[in-house]
């Protein structure tokens, strides 16, 4: 097991910039010695492309590929290795769904349901699917803490629903989904459900045949994992009869210029050479959270969120954009008449690093009739210590723009 | 706090972002330029009442951060009551002075080259710069708008 005390030292990054308040993990999260060294290696001393080598060097390389592919079934507690599709990311999976299961079975005067705390990710893939069948993109409304109004979601479905997609955590508000009831709900109904858990899986543990789930997409970047890989979980019943998505090399069990036969799943979604170090990487991150406790890091995290709410509700003049009663580790505010760019730009001189902007939640800021607002996210290597610093620079720009 | 940043807002900007000159709608306007920065969401209308080639009336109204504002603010104050000859080549004289690596010989005045501060700062440049280069776009054009909404 991996203390939360020491773990900054696990944490290169820190080294190198030691003021470093790193506040900005809902964008990415920093990455542990393990994972950079797992990734130089594997081009220093093993690099092959995967599949069809026969020497040494290309079947180890495809081994450990295809061992990523266990570890993360096992990982999210997934029926078989056989329902995990490497992608580049949380969008490509949610591209992938929309374009190979739900375009063929959608009509015109269908409907889809999302939610209006949807990262664009999981939103703009759903509205062009739905654009192109003419059907309808239908969206779950929310109250002025950020909770997602369940009565109206009940009302909204119907056998005219073809898809339910929903974010576990809301990236822009911190909101925790209930996801468990949204999935009993929409299967209820039985209307195959998506959930983004992009924002959820490297805090919170994910049960996928507990939970019944038939997609679950997540970036291996903000698991403390490379950039680039990502996974789509998708039940085997709906895997096995969907489309590829590209096509190209190793997704194909025979070619010839009048037909292509192509693999089974995962492999037909896995059109050429992937990214092969990045899913090196992303099992080592996971062997890494694997070592952690994660009921300290859950209580750790929600304690850090909870203190830094309260403190910044104590400043004048400042909301807390998003109020839920369940709340994950992101804290987004907004301060009467400064524009969180001069914050962040102020913030940043001081080594603070937190995002300022829409977030790619567009809609959410129009709901609350805002344009954009400052967000801290925190994570494992974040001190109390720095929840205060934050709150005095916060005060003294609100004194310095008087 | 940061002498730098310090720097940048100075005294100018503030006051212009707290209290922005002609900062209201025109419903009767010749023209209404947007100018949008796409990647912070900043967002300015600016109203022109247009004779005979010269800037009677300059207003403009919207959301974006202190240096933004305080630019549009600038802007508007500067190029009202001008032709669009002399309009044209005081938004170049600005940009040049704000975003060139060589020193501007030229006197700008203190209001404007609080904004040369800017140039420290790769993120904050183009909030000096939002409203200046789409007027430079319209004027360029003859004073027309080139792009709808």
């Amino acid at each position: 097991m991996i203390e939360l005390k020491n773990i900054k030292s696990h944490f290169p990054i820190f080294q190198h910039h030691p003021d470093l308040v790193y506040l900005d993990n809902a964008a990415t999260t920093q990455k542990p010695k393990s994972v950079i060294d797992a990734i130089s290696n594997f081009y220093e001393k093993e690099n092959a492309n995967i599949h069809r080598g026969i020497y040494p060097l290309a079947v180890s390389a495809s081994q450990r590929y295809e061992a990523v592919r266990g570890k993360v079934a096992q990982f999210l507690n997934a029926e078989s290795a056989d329902e995990i599709v490497y992608t580049s990311g949380t969008t490509a999976s949610i591209n992938l769904v929309a374009h190979s299961f739900l375009s063929p079975r959608l009509e015109a005067g269908d409907e889809v349901i999302i939610s209006v705390m949807e990262h664009h990710a999981n939103l703009i893939p759903w509205q062009m699917t739905c654009k192109n069948a003419g059907a309808h993109l239908r969206v779950i409304p929310m109250n002025q803490l950020g909770e997602l109004d369940l009565t109206a979601f009940k009302n909204m479905l119907s056998s005219k629903v073809k898809m339910v997609a929903i974010t576990h955590i809301s990236n822009s508000l911190g909101t925790i989904n209930p996801i468990a009831e949204m999935i009993d709900l929409a299967h209820q109904n039985n209307i195959p459900i998506l959930v983004d858990g992009a924002q959820s899986v490297a805090h919170y543990p994910i049960d996928l045949q507990a939970l019944e789930v038939d997609f679950f997409t997540f970036s291996g970047h903000k698991l403390f994992g490379p950039t680039g890989i990502g996974i789509l979980y998708g039940k085997k019943k709906y895997l096995s009869k969907m489309q590829p998505y590209q096509f190209g090399g190793d997704m194909i069990k025979n070619v010839t210029f009048e037909e292509t036969t192509f693999a089974d799943a995962p492999q037909r979604f896995e059109a050429g050479t992937t990214n092969i170090a990045g899913v090196i990487g992303l099992g080592v991150a996971i062997d890494f959270v694997n070592e952690l406790d994660r009921n300290v890091v859950r209580s750790f995290l929600k304690k850090m969120e909870s203190d830094l709410a309260d403190k910044l509700l104590n400043v004048n003049g400042l909301s807390v954009v998003g109020q839920a009663k369940n709340k994950s580790a992101i804290v987004s505010f907004s301060m009467e008449n400064i524009h969180p760019h001069d914050i962040a730009t102020f913030l940043g001189a001081e080594n603070i690093a937190i995002r300022a902007g829409h977030h790619c939640t567009q809609p959410v800021m129009d709901f609350f009739q805002i344009p954009a607002t400052t967000r801290a996210s925190f994570s494992i290597y974040n001190q109390a210590a720095e929840v205060d610093f934050f709150v005095e620079k916060v005060k003294e720009i609100k004194q310095f723009f008087g | 706090m940061n002498e730098r940043l310090k720097g940048l807002y100075k005294t100018i900007i503030l006051e212009h972002n707290k209290e922005p000159f002609f900062y209201e709608k025109n419903e009767e306007a010749t023209y209404v330029l947007k100018a949008y920065n796409q990647i912070c969401g900043d967002r300015f209308e600016l109203y022109f009442e247009v004779e005979n080639g010269v800037i009677e009336d300059l207003t403009f109204h919207g959301f974006g951060c202190a240096i933004s504002k305080a630019s549009t603010s600038v802007l508007v104050k500067n190029l009202k009551g001008k032709d669009f000859v002399k309009a044209l080549l005081f938004c170049r004289q600005f940009l040049s002075a704000t975003t060139s690596e060589v020193e501007s010989k030229e006197n700008l005045g203190e209001e404007l080259e609080a904004f040369s501060a800017a140039k420290e700062f790769p993120g904050r440049l183009k909030c000096a710069t939002l409203a200046w280069d789409e007027m430079v776009g319209f004027l360029e054009n003859g004073g027309r708008l080139t792009v709808d909404g």
